[in-house]
């Protein structure tokens, strides 16, 4: 579904700098990915690399077949509108606008049927539990209902690839698992491909494969069998060669 | 880092964020400069300028003082309030109101002196043009040279570092801190709609439209009594209007979703919500001040015209001359000055009979001699037959004034009764109220009460050189020659000054209206980019950024502009009725050059608006 084909991000400056080199990466339809790697290894980029917001320096991004670089400005607008959802760490909620127009704002752009869109939004916002808050302003709700509301922007129009930069990083570790089990069901209920940046092995644990990146490169990748729990661990000690300490979260949690 | 380095480093290395509010201060100090450029201006302060212009000059100068005052203390809380966010943060690592409040004081002193300092230097770069420009507006006979101006300089840099310092004093003074998480979330809250009320609605709609009905109906000396409460009705309406009735129409419009949630429009109305107490407010004053622009601007070249015309339409004659005992001599020499000025005139002459009439004197003329005048001016000639008589009336004479049912015949004390049959408007003599009979008639009436010999010349050639010639005439026969158009050019002189400072005035308040909302527009930047910057990425083209821009910057520019514009056109249609004389064309020019202006100015700002945003969300 996504082809990411010798992709390489190099940022000119007074030191050039290789955020990116030679990365290759596929995504079947229906799959979780997560990506995860330290900071300044370039997780990010890659992400807004296949979220078309930034530029590749070389290599082809498919998605399902085309290349969305290719598009002039106004079709890639649609296209996002259309075939993208976005999650970010810190929500990218309008403050201006209440939790229900947040969340059909993207097909508002798009132009449809009031009603429809309204179906849409109470249907949504049902599975992610947010109904009773719908009226409400951005300020007024807490983190975790606020990336409930983003989930709920991202799929209200079943985008093709749902991306996801951190979801979890401004919430507590119940909020987390929240939003992570509910990126979870929709993933196995819709059908939805994901792909998920982040620093949070917990988070990481709910998708089928790790990839992990470190100074622009593919390092490597591992997958999920039927024991989150032992993914999680799979994923504690990846993490430990890549640079950190593999007693920083003690194994005897992992029953 | 001491206290004072902090301060002054937050300024200078913060260039962005302060430049708004440096530059409007820094105009409004280059306006004032370039007004006390003007004003001192050794041309004319020696004899040419009376004191009753010079003390004109003084109160306008005055005027633009105070009204920089409150334009720079706008500025500057607008500019507060855009850093409220920055004050939060201050606050939380520990820095006390009162330091706070010495910062804004240290910041505003920095930038109130570079400003002047700036302005006066801006304003001697453009020193020549406006006095190039006061030159051909106040018809100066001497030339206005450029000179170096340092009495203005003075005046300028010591009142506004005046200036600058008492606004500093206050803001600071008045500085609320409030809750420290109102300043955290300062951005993220909105500001709250104002209530909007029935009540309060239907009465805008009332106090506007009263207003609006008494400026139509009443007329002459009733406008003047009618214009203060008018004004007060007029100015509370424009409030409620906008923060009432605009209330009204947003909420209406954003709670139906059928319309609202089409497209970009929610964005856009959510937006206008949000920002409602902020839009009302600027709105209001921008719609007041431009109000006040357009009627000082419209009456004083209304008042102009009025006047003009007057006096074109009592002489329309290149040079007319009244008879004395030297009246062979005094013709002899017009004629001599006529031929000395290379022009070529047509000439009529007539002696004008008066009699006595009910304890008035009535002129009464000749079909012949009527028609020689008329055909003179190319007027239509008139065929009065034996005893008919004719009334002839002069608007230009009764000032427009509707004139009084005239309808009663005449009795002259001899006995002769006049009896009207109809009435002309005509400039072919310069009096009103005068009768014409036919010449077999006319050689029936007694002898007259008193005669006047009355010539009049109409120049054909060498129109060019009328005004040399008249000044020669008015020197040397200052009481029985008269000629329209030196009339006018004498006029044009006297008035200039006056017109001058009211368009200086005019477009000094015009200018700052725009400004304020160039203020209302760029406090809300950062929060357009954040929220352009996420929109964008879930999928916000090119056009549908500009068209949601575009919408936003249209009703801030235009919805104040029109309401103005309209409160200004009933100003002037009022004026019109005070005067009897119709203003329509003038209202319109007046009107319709700062409608340009206005949209000019729009397209501008628009460009770097939505170029600014453009470049934060990197489309």
């Amino acid at each position: 579904m996504l082809h990411v084909k010798q992709v390489s991000k190099v940022y000119e400056g007074k030191v050039t700098y290789n955020a990116l080199t030679d990365i290759d990466l596929t995504i079947q339809q229906g799959e979780f990915v997560g990506v995860m790697g330290p900071s300044g290894s370039g997780k990010t980029t890659l992400l807004n690399i296949i979220a078309t917001i930034d530029e590749p320096t070389a290599g082809d991004v498919l998605i399902n077949g085309n290349n969305p670089h290719r598009l002039k400005k106004e079709e890639l607008a649609k296209f996002r509108r259309r075939e993208l959802g976005f999650v970010f760490q810190d929500f990218n909620l309008l403050h201006t606008l209440t939790v229900e127009e947040n969340i059909v704002l993207p097909l508002t752009l798009d132009g449809g049927k009031v009603a429809e869109m309204k179906q849409k939004a109470y249907d949504i916002a049902g599975k992610l539990g947010i109904t009773g808050i719908m009226k409400k302003r951005t300020y007024e709700i807490s983190g975790g209902q606020a990336q409930r509301t983003a989930i709920a922007r991202a799929m209200i129009h079943s985008p093709k690839l749902l991306l996801a930069d951190e979801p979890t990083g401004n919430l507590d570790s119940k909020a987390s698992k929240d939003v992570m089990e509910m990126l979870e069901s929709i993933n196995r209920n819709e059908r939805t491909t994901m792909m998920l940046v982040t620093h949070d092995a917990l988070a990481a644990s709910y998708c089928n494969r790790v990839v992990f990146i470190q100074d622009g490169r593919l390092y490597t990748e591992i997958r999920r069998g039927d024991n989150r729990q032992a993914f999680f661990q799979k994923i504690i000690d990846t993490l430990a060669l890549l640079g950190g300490h593999a007693n920083d979260l003690s194994s005897i949690r992992v029953q | 880092m001491t206290f004072r380095q902090f301060a002054f480093n937050n300024v200078a290395r913060n260039k962005r964020l302060y430049a708004a509010y440096f530059l409007s201060s820094m105009f409004t100090v280059m306006v004032f400069f370039t007004f006390s450029i003007f004003a001192f201006h050794p041309a004319l302060s020696g004899d040419d300028m009376n004191s009753s212009v010079a003390q004109g000059m003084n109160i306008a100068a005055g005027i633009i003082y105070v009204f920089s005052f409150f334009f720079i203390l706008y500025s500057m809380s607008s500019f507060l309030q855009s850093r409220k966010k920055e004050f939060g943060l201050l606050m939380i690592h520990g820095m006390s109101m009162k330091q706070i409040r010495s910062m804004v004081f240290l910041e505003n002193m920095i930038i109130g002196f570079f400003a002047t300092l700036g302005g006066i230097v801006l304003g001697l770069v453009f020193a020549k043009a406006i006095l190039l420009l006061a030159e051909n507006v106040l018809i100066i006979d001497n030339k206005l040279n450029f000179y170096i101006p340092s009495q203005a300089v003075v005046l300028t840099f010591v009142s506004f570092i005046v200036l600058f310092f008492f606004i500093s004093v206050f803001v600071s003074f008045v500085l609320r801190s409030g809750k420290l998480i109102d300043l955290l979330k300062g951005d993220k809250k909105s500001k709250g709609e104002p209530k909007a009320s029935l009540l309060l609605t239907l009465l805008a709609a009332l106090l506007l439209g009263g207003g609006y009905a008494i400026a139509f109906v009443v007329k002459g000396m009733l406008v003047i009594a009618a214009m203060l409460p008018v004004t007060v009705m007029v100015i509370i309406g424009t409030y409620l209007l906008f923060t009432q009735l605009s209330v009204f129409v947003i909420r209406r419009l954003k709670n139906k979703e059928s319309f609202s949630w089409r497209h970009t429009n929610m964005i856009l109305f959510s937006d206008l919500s949000y920002r409602m107490k902020d839009n009302a407010r600027t709105f209001f004053l921008v719609a007041i001040i431009s109000t006040v622009a357009f009627s000082a601007i419209g009456t004083l070249y209304g008042f102009q015209t009025f006047l003009s015309a007057g006096i074109e339409k009592a002489n329309p004659n290149t040079f007319t001359y009244y008879g004395d005992e030297q009246e062979e001599q005094d013709v002899a020499r017009i004629n001599a000055t006529l031929q000395e000025e290379h022009m070529k005139a047509n000439k009529a002459h007539a002696e004008l009979h008066y009699y006595d009439a009910a304890g008035d004197s009535v002129l009464i003329v000749k079909q012949s001699d009527y028609n020689r005048f008329a055909e003179l001016i190319g007027e239509e000639t008139v065929n009065v037959k034996d005893g008919q008589t004719f009334l002839v009336k002069s608007e230009a004479l009764t000032f427009g004034l509707p004139n009084k049912q005239q309808n009663r015949a005449i009795e002259l004390e001899s006995g002769v009764v006049l009896d009207q049959e109809e009435i002309l408007q005509s400039s072919a003599l310069p009096s009103s109220d005068y009768y014409i009979v036919s010449d077999n008639d006319y050689e029936k009436l007694p002898a007259p009460a008193d005669i006047k010999s009355y010539h009049a010349w109409q120049a054909t050639e060498g129109k060019q050189h009328v005004l040399s010639a008249a000044e020669k005439l008015y020197q040397q026969l200052p009481y029985e020659v008269t000629s329209g158009e030196y009339d006018i050019y004498q006029l044009n002189k006297g008035y200039g000054p006056i017109m001058f400072v009211g368009l200086f005035i005019g477009i000094v308040f015009f200018v700052s209206a725009g400004s304020f909302l160039y203020f209302r527009l760029y406090t809300d930047v950062d929060g357009d980019k954040q929220k352009f910057k996420m929109i964008a990425k879930m999928g916000l083209s090119e056009k549908e950024l500009k068209k949601v821009l575009t919408r936003q910057t249209a009703i801030l520019f235009f919805a104040p502009i029109i309401v103005a514009l309209i409160h200004g056109a009933v100003a002037l249609t009022a004026l019109s009725h005070l005067f009897f004389y119709n203003l329509a064309k003038e209202s319109a020019i007046v009107l319709g050059v700062f409608l340009l202006i206005q949209i000019i100015y729009f397209f501008v700002v628009r460009l770097f608006y939505t170029k600014q945003i453009q470049a934060a969300v990197h489309l």
